[in-house]
């Protein structure tokens, strides 16, 4: 008995991962040549009300305070991702990981625009306050 | 600056899927029970004095004078050359060496190192070669005598000292803070080793202690008789001598990983680590690794106590046994660190105090690829190391309950198996996020 259920259970633990391994391929290759067709194909996942492609994320930092989507925002792997920056200091938002920074002058909406292509957890933070605005969980 | 990353790092390990979680969690269960109940009813692995011998001339190179100064002149010269990095190099994070270094490729590449090769940094630990330098100065080392008594407590105090840093300091990713860092553990273990003799750096320096306790299950080591032996490294595992302190070393080790995985959860930084500062990391850390001593002398008190044992004796003598569940949070948290942000330092070693045209290896204008470990395959590493962990965990405790009565019930080691199904069930939930 019992090692006919082990024997399930590291069936089970593979199947997932097999599942997976398949479908990171074709992933990958759409986001690379195609960017809208990729959004496409995930949008009933993400029902999102921006017009353009993608998803898009707002936050703000006001008074010390970070508001919006702050926190753990999750985002399918391969989307193009917006992130709308808006400061009430000058500094940069900083991506890590993607390595994608925008300049942030008080007041001014900035945009960090990218693919998420990369699997992971990634901060976004503002490079002289030290301060996270959120955390982008990318898969 | 950064609260997700340990030390330093630009990404963190997704979740692991539910599915991932719950059999890992169902598999842990089973095969502890089998364990108690299938498994061998003698004690069966090999104590001190078995093992294979490695041929003669192996083990003179091996032990020999020049091959251990060798290294740890090597290791010097890196070390120094991270200091002046950190001190001259570029002075942001992402560009200087020295936090890629310290934090990932020396820190977590130890664990691998020694779990292949036995305790390198016994051999390679550059400050022994300070201390025979520095010898002349202070021959008599006064406290010599005193140091077996201390055991390996020094050690966890100097690990501890270390986790705090890497895990909870605010301004641990500056470049300027690994400098004073290693400054400074080089001038406090240099002077307590001319106090209590070379001795020190086993008992004392954090590295070493951890390095050798990952080495205990390593495939080779030292018999009771000084000959290097190939050994089945759970037997090697079990004849870890009982030093005091050993408990606090594992209880740090296995603790303060629990605290980083717990760190990365969203109940943590919307929770009680919101405020990201020193003192609810201080306070996390220090919570998290009592929750595991807790916990830890509960389990082997009470197994000691159902079977007529001393309970005082019974966390020492089961440390051992908790040395592979640490093993197997170490690599399911640092795994995809090493080889991923790990890459910072071959990149960075190029051109290490960032001058404008050096290119020693041509690599400097790589950049790091985040995508070269897909997410599954992390995530069955880190359920597949947390798994095997805790089945070898479970197996060295069964052997050990053996060998100290030989009639042990099954019953009697219930408690015990219970703390380490929650130490396993705990790092799975930390992994899953909650």
């Amino acid at each position: 008995m019992s090692p006919r259920r082990t024997a399930a259970a590291v069936l089970m633990l593979a199947l997932p991962l097999a599942g997976c391994a398949g479908t990171a391929a074709p992933a990958a290759s759409t986001r690379g040549t195609t960017p809208p067709a990729a959004s496409s194909s995930t949008a009933d996942t993400s029902p999102t009300p921006s017009e353009a492609a993608g998803r898009r994320i707002e936050v703000a930092f006001a008074g010390g305070r970070v508001t919006g989507d702050t926190g753990r925002v999750p985002v399918p792997l391969g989307e193009p991702v917006t992130v709308v920056v808006t400061s009430d200091v000058a500094d940069e938002a900083h991506l890590h990981g993607y390595d994608v920074l925008a300049a942030l002058v008080p007041g001014q909406p900035a945009e960090l625009a990218f693919d998420a292509t990369i699997p992971g957890v990634f901060e976004l933070e503002l490079h002289d306050a030290g301060t996270v605005l959120l955390t982008l969980q990318v898969g | 600056m950064s609260v997700l990353a340990h030390g330093v790092g630009s990404r963190t390990d997704l979740p692991i899927p539910i599915g991932f979680a719950l059999y890992g969690a169902g598999a842990v269960i089973l095969v502890s029970f089998a364990v108690l109940l299938l498994f061998w009813r003698t004690p069966r692995l090999g104590g001190p004095a078995s093992g294979r011998p490695l041929p003669a001339g192996v083990q003179r190179v091996l032990d020999g004078a020049p091959l251990r100064r060798g290294l740890q002149a090597a290791a010097l010269a890196a070390a120094v050359l991270v200091v002046a990095a950190a001190l001259l190099g570029p002075a942001e994070t992402s560009r200087n060496l020295a936090p890629w270094v310290l934090y990932v490729t020396f820190w977590v590449g130890l664990v691998p190192a020694s779990l292949l090769l036995g305790p390198v940094w016994r051999a390679a630990n550059p400050l022994r070669l300070l201390h025979r330098l520095l010898r002349p100065v202070a021959p008599a080392a006064p406290g010599a005598a005193r140091l077996p008594a201390l055991g390996v407590w020094p050690a966890a105090a100097s690990l501890l000292a270390f986790v705090w840093l890497e895990l909870v300091f605010p301004g641990r990713a500056e470049p300027i803070t690994v400098a004073v860092f290693l400054l400074l553990h080089a001038v406090v273990h240099v002077a307590l080793s001319l106090w209590f003799g070379e001795g020190w750096f086993a008992r004392g320096d954090g590295f070493e202690a951890y390095s050798t306790l990952i080495a205990r299950l390593a495939p080779w080591g030292r018999r009771d008789d000084g000959r290097l032996v190939l050994r089945n490294p759970l037997a090697r595992a079990l004849a870890t001598p009982a030093e005091p302190g050993l408990t606090a070393l594992v209880v740090v080790l296995l603790g303060s990983t629990a605290f980083d995985g717990l760190s990365r959860t969203v109940w943590w930084q919307t929770g009680p680590g919101a405020a990201g500062d020193t003192l609810s990391g201080t306070v996390g850390l220090l919570a998290s690794i009592g929750v595991v001593a807790a916990l830890y002398a509960l389990g082997t008190r009470l197994s000691g106590r159902l079977a007529g044992q001393a309970p005082g004796v019974q966390p020492g003598r089961y440390a051992a046994t908790v040395i592979p569940i640490a093993l197997g949070y170490t690599v399911a948290h640092y795994f995809s660190l090493l080889l991923l942000d790990g890459q910072h330092t071959w990149i960075l070693l190029s051109n290490p105090f960032g001058v404008a045209g050096v290119d020693l290896f041509g690599t400097y204008g790589n950049r790091v690829d985040l995508t070269a470990v897909g997410s599954d395959a992390i995530a069955l590493v880190q359920v597949g190391a947390i798994i095997t962990g805790h089945v070898v965990g479970v197996a060295l405790a069964h052997e050990r309950a053996l060998l100290s009565a030989r009639h042990a019930r099954a019953s009697d080691q219930l408690p015990l198996v219970v703390v380490m199904v929650l130490f396993t069930l705990g790092g799975l939930g930390l992994l899953f996020g909650f």
